[in-house]
């Protein structure tokens, strides 16, 4: 297995507070990586840093063997790399059916100029995520659930070689979790490198083949599931000393 | 309506539109130039303001650098008005792109402010400068030819509006729409948005330059007070908002129905017009804040509850 992508010492800093402290780890090519923490430890923040819409503050991010530290945001799209939103983004405005779309005409490679063939990889798209019937309606008028879907889709539509998944389940309920669940399972079998954030120990520790845990935007643990979840620095961070 | 009938009305209106000054009155004829203008003023700033969401205050000093590049070319240089109409279209585009790329950096308000700023700048700049004619102006050559203006007045409103259809239909325009609703959502689906932002900035300054260019030449007579108008800026982000900004052609109803409206009240009222002329505006922003081709859309399903709805939007 090959490294997909390489984050090597990478800090960020937010005027004295710092929520991303020299980290690294990689990631290897077909893998889903879990990566769970507290609250505020740091995990959004790594998104970010890793899709471009922050720049670190020292550090180096490897994608596909290349260094894309001091590259824009749109410029890693077209790498391949494509993340959903914590806070949803959609827009809102636009149908569903065309916020998909967006995707398509863009994402990977630049995408397809056509905004036909756009719109079908996008019914496709919306199919995959059981969002079809929504088609034609304002992204404002979906709901939560909906819209973490729809956060899905338009990452999917950009054909991503790496798909970064921010809390894609938080708020949902048990059967919408395992819905998502199932969604992300299929997307590793299109060949799709998966990370994804998420709160719901339960779900991801079923999910990821390998789990990381930041706290205090520092890597405390890097294993599979079983081991870390059961590593006594992580139940502290989680439960505190007291009950470990 | 299936597209072939849609394309039909299109046409007729155009072949009628253009037929105008051969069985219309001067009067007509002259409020007919003077509402195409605006209406590609309108269209204009629609690029910018309604389709990229960046409500711009510089598009009167694109309308000013057009004008302005006709009567340099043709008073100071001897040149014929089409040189002119490329030159101010080259300014006008250069400083879309030069001053875009700082200011484009900011957004909603602060975004208006400092475009309203440069206004002002480009303005006293202008004023200084000998081959600008400085705070005297400059007189053109006259061409008493109201038939040709129209016409060109016509075929560049016709212009702005297909590259705004095609807007609606390409990759470039779904971009733009994109960076409207979300800008870091756009960004991170692979959409350039600094690049699209100052195409929009600088396609929004072509036409509204060239409107100016016709404008100078129809007019005959130029100085900075009346280049760069502010208040031409604020009619043309008016005339869009009313008809339905991010709409194709919406601009161009508003600037029709607010100019026959105004016409229609200075003849009528004369002293009142400005007082009637506030109240309508405002009614609309109150009872229709997306403006009339919503209306065309929502009227069927909510009827005049819609109207209802947008009052307790506000909250009022």
């Amino acid at each position: 297995m090959s490294a997909i992508l390489e984050i090597v010492h990478v800090t960020r800093r937010f005027a004295g507070l710092v929520a991303v402290n020299d980290v690294s780890f990689a990631l290897n090519e077909g893998e889903i990586l879990g990566v769970i923490g507290p609250n505020g430890a740091g995990k959004t923040t790594l998104v970010g840093l890793i899709s471009g819409t922050l720049p670190p503050s020292s550090g180096d991010i490897v994608f596909k063997g290349r260094s894309v530290t001091s590259l824009p945001a749109f410029r890693r799209a077209r790498l391949g790399i494509g993340r959903t939103f914590q806070i949803m983004r959609p827009f809102p405005g636009l149908s569903v059916l065309d916020n998909v779309a967006v995707g398509a005409l863009f994402g990977y490679g630049r995408g397809t100029s056509d905004l036909e063939e756009a719109r079908q990889k996008a019914r496709r798209n919306l199919e995959f995520v059981g969002l079809s019937r929504f088609a034609d309606h304002l992204a404002d008028e979906l709901g939560g659930p909906g819209r973490k879907r729809l956060e899905l889709a338009k990452a999917l539509a950009m054909e991503p070689k790496l798909l970064l998944c921010d809390e894609v389940m938080a708020g949902l309920n048990h059967v919408e979790i395992d819905e998502v669940i199932g969604i992300i399972r299929k997307v590793r079998d299109l060949g799709i490198t998966i990370l994804v954030i998420e709160h719901v120990i339960k779900a991801i520790k079923s999910l990821s083949d390998r789990l990381l845990v930041i706290h205090h935007g520092e890597k405390i643990a890097d294993g599979i599931p079983d081991a870390v979840l059961s590593d006594k620095t992580v139940v502290e961070a989680y439960l505190g000393k007291r009950q470990a | 309506m299936n597209s072939a009938i849609r394309i039909a009305i299109a046409l007729l209106a155009v072949v009628v539109l253009a037929a105008l000054p051969w069985f219309g009155s001067d009067v007509i004829v002259q409020f007919g130039i003077s509402t195409l203008l605006l209406a590609v003023l309108a269209q204009g700033w629609n690029i910018i303001g309604g389709y990229t969401g960046y409500p711009s205050f510089g598009n009167s000093t694109f309308f000013g650098l057009g004008a302005y590049g006709v009567a340099v070319a043709m008073v100071q240089w001897n040149m014929p008005f089409w040189v002119g109409m490329v030159f101010g279209a080259a300014m006008a585009v250069c400083f879309a792109i030069l001053l875009g790329l700082p200011v484009l950096r900011l957004k909603g308000h602060y975004f208006a402010i400092a475009t309203l700023a440069l206004a002002q700048v480009v303005a006293a700049i202008v004023s200084n400068i000998p081959l600008f004619g400085q705070n005297i102006g400059l007189v053109l050559p006259p061409l008493n030819n109201d038939a040709m203006f129209y016409e060109l007045s016509l075929a560049l409103l016709l212009m702005a509006t297909l590259t705004v259809w095609w807007l609606t239909r390409s990759r470039f325009g779904f971009g733009l729409i994109a960076i409207r609703e979300n800008e870091e959502g756009a960004a991170v689906m692979g959409v350039n948005t600094t690049l699209y932002k100052v195409m929009a900035f600088a396609l929004s300054g072509l036409f509204s330059s060239l409107a100016g260019g016709i404008q100078a030449y129809w007019i005959t007579f130029l100085d900075p007070a009346s280049a760069f108008d502010i208040s031409l800026n604020v009619k043309m982000i008016i005339m869009a908002v009313f008809g339905g900004p991010g709409t194709v052609l919406g601009p161009i109803v508003g600037a029709v129905v607010l100019s026959a409206v105004s016409e229609v009240l200075s003849s009528e009222v004369t002293n009142a017009a400005g007082l009637f002329f506030g109240i309508v505006v405002v009614a609309a922003v109150v009872l229709m804040p997306r403006g009339l081709a919503d209306i065309v859309h929502h009227f069927r399903k909510s009827g005049w509850r819609y109207f209802v709805q947008n009052i307790r939007a506000h909250r009022i």
